[in-house]
């Protein structure tokens, strides 16, 4: 009756080692998996924040457009006084 | 020792091993994803300080072109009136009736500059009484070239303040030796002097009976009424106002 017992913790333990192998085997694959997306991101996230340096060119056109307003405003004025109304 | 012992001792021993073997590997990418994820987060960090001032400002352009195109359909509004819609639209194909919209009008959107070439659409705006759109888009030209006066006179009909009848400007007066339509009066004393020419006063006329003489009157009088005319030169030479001159005899 012993004997039998042992056989088959024998067996269980073997079990387990496979079953074990193979839920190790795919955390790392999908760990070994992440550092190269991350390398990605990065490299993706600097040429952004390069790009948006460009962001501060906005204040010079939201100066623009004022003037431009301005102008416009202007002009419309001139037109109403040489035009007739409808 | 039971061979049974020995076998489970082992597989112990290699369940151990497996663990660590994948666990350390396991935790050598860790690291790697935490030098990673260093790396990142500083540089979405800059974007986010980058990017943080960009509503205000957008939103302050939006503003001020808001306010700008609100101002100009005002103005064209005020100035072009129905038209404005057909002139968007024009311009800018499928905004005439979003303009229409966002000036709360509705009605049917006429793009002036099918209907009507450019120059057209300009005369047609300045003439105030032209019957914008009413030509189909593939109907004929407006422009004809060979009767274009009549086109014209059919695209302006007739002035607004000249279509009621009681504005009508009276035709111009016929001038002539005997106007059908003299816009003169009368003349109370017509063809008379009160005084001559050294300022004697002459005897008083008959009183006018307020009835024009029309009728020329008769030859006898004419010829003993007409001043004397002068005999002409008897040689042919130049006058002046004082007579024929003396060094052209």
């Amino acid at each position: 009756m012993a004997d039998a017992a042992l056989w088959i913790m024998v067996i269980v333990l073997a079990l387990v080692i496979v079953v074990l192998a193979q839920l190790l085997k795919r955390i790392l694959v999908a760990a070994t998996s992440i550092p190269p997306k991350i390398d990605a991101i990065a490299g993706v996230a600097a040429a952004a924040s390069k790009d948006l340096d460009a962001v501060a060119v906005l204040l010079t056109t939201q100066g623009y457009i004022k003037s431009i307003r301005a102008s416009v405003l202007d002009y419309g004025g001139s037109l109403d006084a040489a035009l007739p109304d409808y | 020792m039971e061979i049974q012992v020995a076998i489970i001792i082992l597989l112990t021993a290699v369940i151990i091993a497996e663990l660590a073997l994948f666990l350390i590997a396991t935790i050598v990418q860790l690291f790697k994803i935490n030098a990673g994820l260093s790396v990142v987060l500083p540089l979405v960090g800059q974007i986010v300080a980058k990017t943080n001032p960009v509503n205000p400002v957008v939103d302050d352009i939006n503003a001020q072109l808001v306010v700008t195109r609100d101002a100009l359909e005002n103005l064209m509004l005020k100035k072009a009136g129905p038209d404005s819609a057909g002139l968007v639209e024009s311009l800018f194909p499928g905004e005439g009736a979003k303009f229409l919209r966002r000036v709360n009008r509705s009605g049917k959107v006429i793009n002036v500059g099918t209907v009507y070439t450019r120059g057209v659409g300009i005369l047609a705006g300045l003439g105030r009484g032209a019957p914008i759109g009413v030509a189909h888009t593939k109907g004929a030209a407006v422009r004809d070239a060979k009767y274009s006066t009549t086109e014209v006179a059919k695209l302006y009909p007739a002035p607004p303040d000249r279509r009621d009848p009681s504005k009508n400007i009276p035709k111009s007066p016929t001038i002539g030796r005997d106007p059908v339509h003299s816009p003169y009066e009368a003349a109370s004393t017509p063809g008379t002097r009160t005084r001559d020419a050294e300022g004697r006063k002459i005897e008083t006329p008959p009183a006018p009976t307020g009835k024009t003489e029309s009728s020329p009157p008769p030859a006898e009088e004419q010829q003993s009424s007409a001043p004397t005319q002068a005999d002409p030169p008897s040689s042919p030479a130049r006058l002046s106002a004082k007579g024929t001159r003396p060094w052209e005899r």
